[in-house]
């Protein structure tokens, strides 16, 4: 029979350390006793994953007749463009942007990013056919998708590494946004074949630069972060 | 194991009582609406018999029993303006062997949509049910039915008596009924508190996870040292608990003082005859103001006496119970669709109910089973389930001369509970302690 000395309540045999105080339990006539299992279960129970399968099929055949009759329309009735394609790149896009959510919960983060960028991209492609040059997808558009889908990508990145707490998502968001300011601008600047200088951007480059050494500052010193935590907390 | 127990499963039923179903009664209606992927209303009641459980023999006691109670063998379902309970005659609930962390999410659509389940683990039988079946009296009700069921199988007949019910009889109709609705008869609808009180801070801990704290004392002891504070039991542990949080809002740091507020169902059984299984409880809520002056720990018990037998009779009841029905009956809200309704109900609840309380506390008070079954019962316990908001849930219970008081909380900190069995303590109550928190040896533990 333990006693917590602090607490002066008496402790279950299996319990290590007072669940109240953290005072560890030590019995100088018994140092290495064994400690009996404990009352309570080990196995940590998961929360049954509910499987939204007429959900799935509802829109599965919603967005497939609304692409397939959008076809045929186009091609029996007016047929003067192709505007369809705009309707199935959008129809393909829900679809790949709801298949994590409702098909298939445990795709990889990283591929459903991925997934998501290259169905925006096959959108952008598809609306290239209606207009009279292609060149706006491939320098423009599709650089704009895949810098997109690396910003992206690097939220789960930094949180297997760094705790992803709102001051850590703050400095990710404020080094993102001027990185794709300068290659939005470079892309600009080269699609309108004019020399590669930076100039608004360079005004959203040291305001985030600013923001970022502050951010960097308040999570270095534990105190400022506390601080922080505790003004900002909601 | 599991296997050995599906074998027990039944061929899917006729639907021949498609047309039976139950509208939620009038605490029920809010429980779904706070269902989130992280949170379900859910609680649960466990009863420690003296000898290892037989899992087979608790589902086939757990398959006698269930139908015995319509109310908690059914599925939520979504109406237009409502939700309600339809019977649900998929196969299960299937016992299962007790988790760590109880109370965890209950996913509407999930457990084949039974919205109770059932554990065993060592010689405890455990049941967990989302509020808006019933309170904690139904509960305890199917609980000791369900454990008579299983003795009975075991070869121990237990004769039906006040919580354990016949499971061969067919349900009588008031057990089924939203008493609310026959009660909720007062002529002035007095006003709601809806102060912001003191709020327990404290880290979060991961998902699933519900820290357990359970202090088992002796009815006995209690009893005399409430009494010599000219209090009941329940008036003494509350005031327990408001000097817990009055002392763990003074050690924290703050800008300013805050009330300290306890919710606390009550049965209205008691006040308000009724067989109802269902939710038949409304809140009350004791407090303290430390903004008015540094209370003693005598002027608590005081302070809680008075305003128990000031607030908790039929008059006042009634007239919390017509407040909280008269939303319900007022024809422009009836009409309004579902989901504008969850979202009102969802904010309200988030922006003042939830912050009107600083802790919740039940007493289901001291448990009476049949004298047949008394011999085989060692004690129960009661989790009033994960809270909505990071604080602290105490639920209490008494069984012989064994009372067991439950804290479970979602947060790291144990604060409040350090304070209130230190209180007990003090007062010369001996406390024994079990709990499932993670508690590493100290060697194992990083330094700081």
């Amino acid at each position: 029979m333990s006693y917590c000395v602090n607490c002066g309540v008496e402790l279950e045999a299996s319990l290590r350390e007072c669940p109240l105080c953290h005072t560890p339990v030590i019995n100088p006539i018994q140092l290495n006793r064994e400690f009996p299992p404990s009352p309570y279960p080990s196995k940590k129970g998961q929360v049954e994953v509910v499987k939204r399968k007429d959900l799935g099929i509802l829109l599965s055949v919603v967005l497939s007749a609304t692409s397939i009759t959008c076809f045929l329309l186009n091609l029996l009735v007016f047929d003067a463009s192709l505007w369809s394609l705009v309707v199935i790149g959008c129809c393909i896009c829900l679809f790949v942007f709801t298949f994590p959510a409702i098909f298939y919960s445990k795709t990889p983060i990283y591929l459903s990013l991925l997934a998501d960028g290259v169905s925006v991209a096959v959108y952008l492609f598809l609306i290239s056919f209606l207009t009279s040059s292609n060149r706006w997808f491939w320098q423009l558009g599709l650089p704009i998708v895949i810098l997109l889908t690396l910003c992206a990508e690097c939220f789960p990145l930094l949180s297997k590494f760094f705790p992803l707490t709102i001051l850590s998502c703050a400095l990710c968001i404020f080094v993102e946004i001027p990185a794709f300011c300068v290659s939005l601008e470079l892309l600009i600047k080269h699609i309108l074949e004019r020399p590669y200088r930076i100039t608004w951007s360079a005004v959203v480059l040291t305001v985030c630069v600013i923001i970022d050494f502050a951010l960097i500052t308040i999570l270095a010193k534990k105190r400022l972060r506390n601080e922080v935590r505790r003004r900002l907390h909601f | 194991m599991a296997n050995r127990l599906r074998s027990t499963r039944t061929p899917k039923p006729s639907r021949s009582k498609k047309d039976v179903w139950y509208k939620l009664d009038l605490s029920a209606i809010v429980y779904p609406t706070l269902q989130r992927s992280d949170f379900s209303s859910v609680y649960r009641l466990s009863v420690v018999l003296k000898d290892a459980i037989d899992p087979v023999l608790l589902q086939k006691a757990l398959e006698q029993t269930l139908p015995r109670f319509p109310t908690y063998k059914v599925a939520i379902r979504k109406g237009l303006f409502w939700r309600y309970l339809e019977p649900n005659n998929r196969p299960g609930p299937y016992v299962m062997e007790d988790i760590k962390n109880p109370c965890m999410p209950m996913p509407f659509k999930g457990n084949n949509r039974y919205l109770i389940r059932v554990y065993y683990y060592d010689s405890r039988i455990a049941l967990e049910a989302h509020h808006c079946l019933g309170d904690g009296t139904g509960g305890m009700c199917l609980l000791q039915t369900l454990t008579a069921s299983y003795l009975g199988l075991l070869g121990h007949p237990i004769k039906p008596e006040g919580f354990v019910l016949d499971t061969s009889s067919t349900p009588d109709p008031e057990e089924l009924e939203d008493a609310y609705m026959r009660y909720a008869n007062a002529q002035v609808c007095p006003p709601r508190p809806a102060e912001k009180t003191y709020r327990v801070r404290g880290t979060k801990e991961p998902f699933y996870t519900l820290n357990i704290i359970d202090g088992i004392l002796s009815v006995k002891e209690v009893m005399a040292v409430a009494k010599q504070y000219d209090a009941s039991i329940t008036e003494y542990l509350n005031a327990v608990l408001l000097y817990a949080l009055l002392q763990k809002q003074s050690s924290d740091f703050h800008l300013r003082l805050r009330p300290v507020r306890i919710a606390m169902p009550v049965n209205l059984r008691r006040f308000f005859p009724s067989k109802t299984l269902r939710n038949f409880i409304t809140m009350v809520y004791p407090s303290i103001d430390p903004r008015l002056g540094e209370y003693e720990f005598k002027e608590i018990v005081e302070h809680i006496h008075h305003y128990m037998r000031y607030y908790i009779n039929d008059k006042f009841l009634r007239g919390d119970i017509t407040t909280n029905a008269a939303t319900q009956r007022n024809p422009l809200i009836r009409v309004v669709p579902l989901f504008i309704k969850d979202f009102v109900v969802r904010t309200f609840y988030t922006k003042v109910q939830d912050k009107n309380s600083s802790a919740g506390l039940t007493n289901m008070g001291a448990l009476h089973v049949p004298k047949d079954m008394k011999p085989y019962i060692e004690r129960f316990d009661i989790y009033m389930g994960q809270p909505f908001s990071s604080r602290t849930n105490c639920a209490i219970i008494s069984f012989e001369d064994i009372l067991t008081i439950n804290f479970a909380s979602s947060i790291m900190e144990a604060d409040v509970e350090r304070f209130f069995f230190r209180k007990l303590v003090q007062d010369g109550i001996h406390v024994k302690i079990e709990s499932n928190r993670n508690i590493e040896p100290a060697s194992l533990r990083e330094p700081g």
